[in-house]
């Protein structure tokens, strides 16, 4: 008999959820079979079975948490790894579906099995089929709806605009239950832990004509060297550049050891927007890198977000965030600190509006900016110059130059 | 209903009322929606009023005719057929005029409003229709365009409704040509040429260059149909350089769709075309204004009914704010020839240009009791799986029938059943459907009834 225990997955985790079980039990398991999906921190990660053999108890039910050195499950391991297994039921690369689906992964469910995952909002293609061949069936689609939030899908569509002209008729207040699990629950909890903090938000409008410019000349450049090139990576260089000036805003307050910690290094957080979420992942030494390496860099940790595939370095230890709620159309937003940081920026939509200069109006893009203060430690006056510079970088972007070490 | 400058709030506007449009329609009643229905025609769209059900009424008024030539062998005497295409016509049109009441009376039924006339959109959510009592203008919460296409003329062929005709125009014609010839390499050309070799006219086929017959089927089954065509007496060029070749008094021209939307205001509404005109949807059926929704032929997509009555229900259910999507598994192809080819998913060699390790299996109808008993012996069914897992990729059937059949295994596929199930499953003995549990057991390698 195996004992498998949750291993000690570094940086600092503890604990990690169960997600769900890729084997049941008396099922055969090869070694390295993917046996479960733990979230970590922010990460899911799926973990091999170290030996051949058959599973006899499952220990740690899906959905719980599951500390350092429990047992997760119970393999009866057998002498020689046994033949051919079954395909293990994850999702694995395919040829090309049928007919006009077109290119991609087929599933192989029953129409009113794609109906109910339709309408429980779950992906099937994440969905383990426990059917013949693998497929899908019913109760596949609810244990998995389950375990998950029933609003994650991984490839969200555009939902149809609500809102018919007429009003809903009486009697159809539906409330429906689903539990607080898996990523949504992880996001619930941080952010009632940065509520405790006092923030204070200061606004402030950049004239980004030049910037506009200079990212429209320097795209083509960029994407010939295969990166493409969006503001993210002028926000991340200015927001630095304003960092190494006010090292208050790249700090974190200790109140149980009544101490401010001064980081004199800059690894930069990206809200970035998941199916189910809202994911950070950090660029360590943002100030080392150029705008291309640093596009290059927003483009990879962006879509190992969407794939869950962020690794725990990846997704920890950052010491300022920068939010774009403009690339999801928003004008403005009070952007929530991701603690143990103490500031966080938002940039929201550049947008053409009339605006006085010299006395006269004009059309320029503007680029609202939001800046987030934890008040315990830094004050609104100092807010408000950090933000001045950081318009002037954003709004003279060849101001940058001077400032390359 | 005001004339004038007043206009008129309603939930969803359907731009259409042919198999996509009047079935979008009565999804969107039935989720208590009010709807309007707009079509210049009479509700069935081309697929009923001229299309699909015109030509499989005269196919079979027409294969009647050609099926007396077996009748001396089974013992039957039979004289020399009269073919009277006035009466034939007065049949066929008697079937349209009471299917389309029976759509008439579904719209009624639902509270569907029908306007007869032509709509454009002046607005993002805004529309005019010139009708029969002027314009009227609507304001729409959501719209469906389900407009359809029209056949595509040659260029410096323009249709003349004399000589050049469209597939529409052939299938109304009351005076038997003496000589027709056909342009097109399409299920509509094929079964075009079909009717009227069985009705008796001289029939040349003429295939556009590069373009085989019924290229979306198995080389194998359209061998059959091709060989059944000579047989008759229909002559096929094939690569036909230009038109002028052919001396026919008439010729029909199957040359594919484009689609009606030049006098739709679609830039008024914020709706993106591709080149050609086709709206651009996503699987939602969404077109690039997210309050107005595409299905059918107008999205550019095969020319299917089948496939826009699915996008009118998908369309229905995501403007009702339902979860919806369109993804077929499984899109059943049927040529109602003679013998006809059903066919769904992958054809072997589509299976293998695809990437998959496929296995397949094979059983022809000679070998089928029901099928010799049917007089129809011509044909065999084709199924093509994935070797490793035995999941069905696809199936072909040609034979007597064959678009009946194909539903099981268009079923099959969209359960994701394997050779197993097909080949476990009991089918009627004697029934030309025990050629897929024979093809699946040939795939196993233990078919019983061939070698």
């Amino acid at each position: 008999m195996v004992e498998f225990k949750l291993p000690d997955v570094g940086e600092g985790i503890h604990e990690a959820e169960v997600l769900q079980w890729l084997v049941s039990p008396g099922q055969t398991v090869a070694r390295d079979q993917p046996m479960v999906e733990l979230q970590t921190d922010k990460a899911v990660v799926e973990i091999p079975s170290p030996v051949a053999g058959v599973v006899a108890e499952i220990r740690a039910k899906a959905g719980t948490m599951a500390r350092v050195g429990d047992v997760l499950i119970v393999i009866r391991e057998t002498g020689q790894s046994p033949p051919a297994v079954e395909e293990p039921p994850t999702a694995q690369p395919r040829p090309p579906a049928l007919g006009i689906s077109g290119p991609g992964q087929r599933v192989l469910a029953a129409p009113a099995v794609r109906k109910l995952a339709l309408e429980l909002g779950i992906d099937l293609a994440q969905v383990p089929g426990s059917g013949p061949a693998g497929r899908v069936l019913p109760n596949d689609v609810r244990h998995f709806a389950n375990q998950k939030p029933a609003e994650s899908s991984p490839t969200p569509e555009p939902r149809p605009p609500a809102a018919p002209l007429r009003a809903m008729p009486p009697g159809q207040e539906v409330v429906d239950e689903e539990p607080l699990r898996g990523l949504r629950r992880r996001i619930a909890q941080r952010m009632e832990q940065a509520w405790q903090i006092p923030h204070v938000t200061v606004f402030d409008e950049a004239d980004a004509a030049h910037l506009v410019d200079m990212r429209r000349r320097l795209a083509p450049e960029a994407e010939r060297q295969g990166v493409k090139l969006t503001y993210m990576p002028f926000f991340i260089k200015a927001a630095v550049q304003t960092l190494k000036e006010f090292p208050y805003f790249n700090a974190s307050l200790d109140m149980a050891g009544q101490k401010i910690l001064l980081r004199r290094y800059y690894h930069l957080g990206l809200a970035v927007a998941v199916p189910d979420g809202l994911m950070v992942p950090v660029i360590r030494h943002a100030n080392r890198l150029n705008l291309l390496q640093l596009a290059a860099e927003v483009a990879r940790l962006a879509e190992l977000a969407r794939q869950r595939k962020l690794s725990q370095p990846e997704l920890s230890g950052s010491t300022f965030t920068i939010t774009n709620f403009g690339s999801f159309g928003a004008a403005q937003g009070t952007p929530i600190i991701n603690p143990p940081e103490v500031a966080i920026l938002g940039c929201g939509r550049i947008e053409d509006k009339p605006v006085a200069v010299a006395g006269q109006v004009q059309v320029r893009p503007m680029l609202p900016l939001a800046l987030s203060i934890d008040h315990r430690l830094l004050d609104g006056a100092a807010a408000a110059q950090f933000l001045t510079r950081l318009n002037q970088r954003l709004s003279d972007p060849a101001r940058l130059l001077l400032e390359l070490p | 209903m005001v004339v004038g400058d007043l206009a008129t709030a309603v939930d969803v506007a359907v731009l259409g009322a042919g198999p996509g449009g009047y079935v979008a329609a009565i999804r969107a009643a039935q989720l208590g929606k009010e709807v309007v229905l707009i079509d210049p025609h009479p509700p069935g769209g081309t697929c009923l009023h001229q299309g699909c059900i015109p030509a499989k009424a005269l196919l079979t008024a027409a294969g009647h005719a050609a099926a007396l030539a077996d009748m001396p062998a089974m013992g039957i005497a039979v004289g020399e057929p009269f073919i009277d295409l006035p009466r034939m016509q007065q049949w066929k049109n008697g079937l349209v005029t009471r299917l389309a009441g029976g759509v008439q009376q579904l719209l009624a039924h639902h509270r569907i409003e029908v306007i007869t006339g032509r709509a454009w959109f002046t607005g993002p959510q805004e529309l005019q229709v010139e009708g029969e009592h002027g314009i009227n203008r609507f304001l729409f919460d959501r719209a469906v365009i389900a407009v359809g296409g029209s056949p595509a003329p040659l260029p410096g062929l323009p249709f003349d409704n004399q000589r050049v005709l469209t597939p529409a125009q052939a299938l109304v014609l009351t005076h038997l040509p003496g000589h027709i010839a056909i342009f097109g390499a399409d299920t509509v050309a094929a079964e075009l040429a079909t009717i009227f070799i069985k009705l008796g006219a001289a029939v040349t086929l003429a295939l556009p260059a590069d373009q085989p017959l019924l290229a979306q089927f198995a080389p194998s089954a359209v061998r059959l149909v091709q060989a059944r065509l000579k047989k008759l007496g229909v002559t096929i060029k094939k690569d036909m350089p230009n038109l002028a070749a052919l001396d026919a008094p008439i010729v029909v021209i199957s040359a594919g769709i484009t689609p009606n939307t030049g006098n739709l205001g679609l830039n008024a509404a914020g709706v993106q075309t591709d080149k050609v005109g086709f709206v651009r949807v996503t699987p939602q059926m969404q077109t690039t204004n997210p309050a107005i929704y595409a299905v059918g032929d107008v999205t550019g997509g095969p020319p299917l009914a089948g496939l826009a009555i699915k996008q009118g229900k998908v369309a229905a259910l995501a403007l009702a704010n339902q979860p919806a999507r369109f993804e077929p598994q499984a899109v059943p192809w049927v040529a109602w020839t003679d013998p006809q080819i059903a066919a769904v998913g992958f054809t072997p060699a589509q299976a293998q240009a695809a990437g998959y390790q496929g296995v397949s299996g094979r059983f022809p109808l000679g070998a089928n009791g029901r099928a010799l008993t049917l007089n129809a012996a011509d044909g065999f069914a084709l199924v093509v799986a994935e070797k490793e897992s035995g999941v069905l990729l696809g199936v072909t059937i040609v034979g007597r029938q064959a678009e009946a059949l194909i539903g099981e295994v268009a079923l099959a596929l969209e359960m994701g059943a394997t050779l197993t199930d097909l080949a476990e499953t009991i089918h009627p003995h004697p029934s030309v459907s025990e050629s897929f549990m024979e093809a699946a057991e040939a795939a196993l390698g233990i078919a019983v009834h061939i070698k």
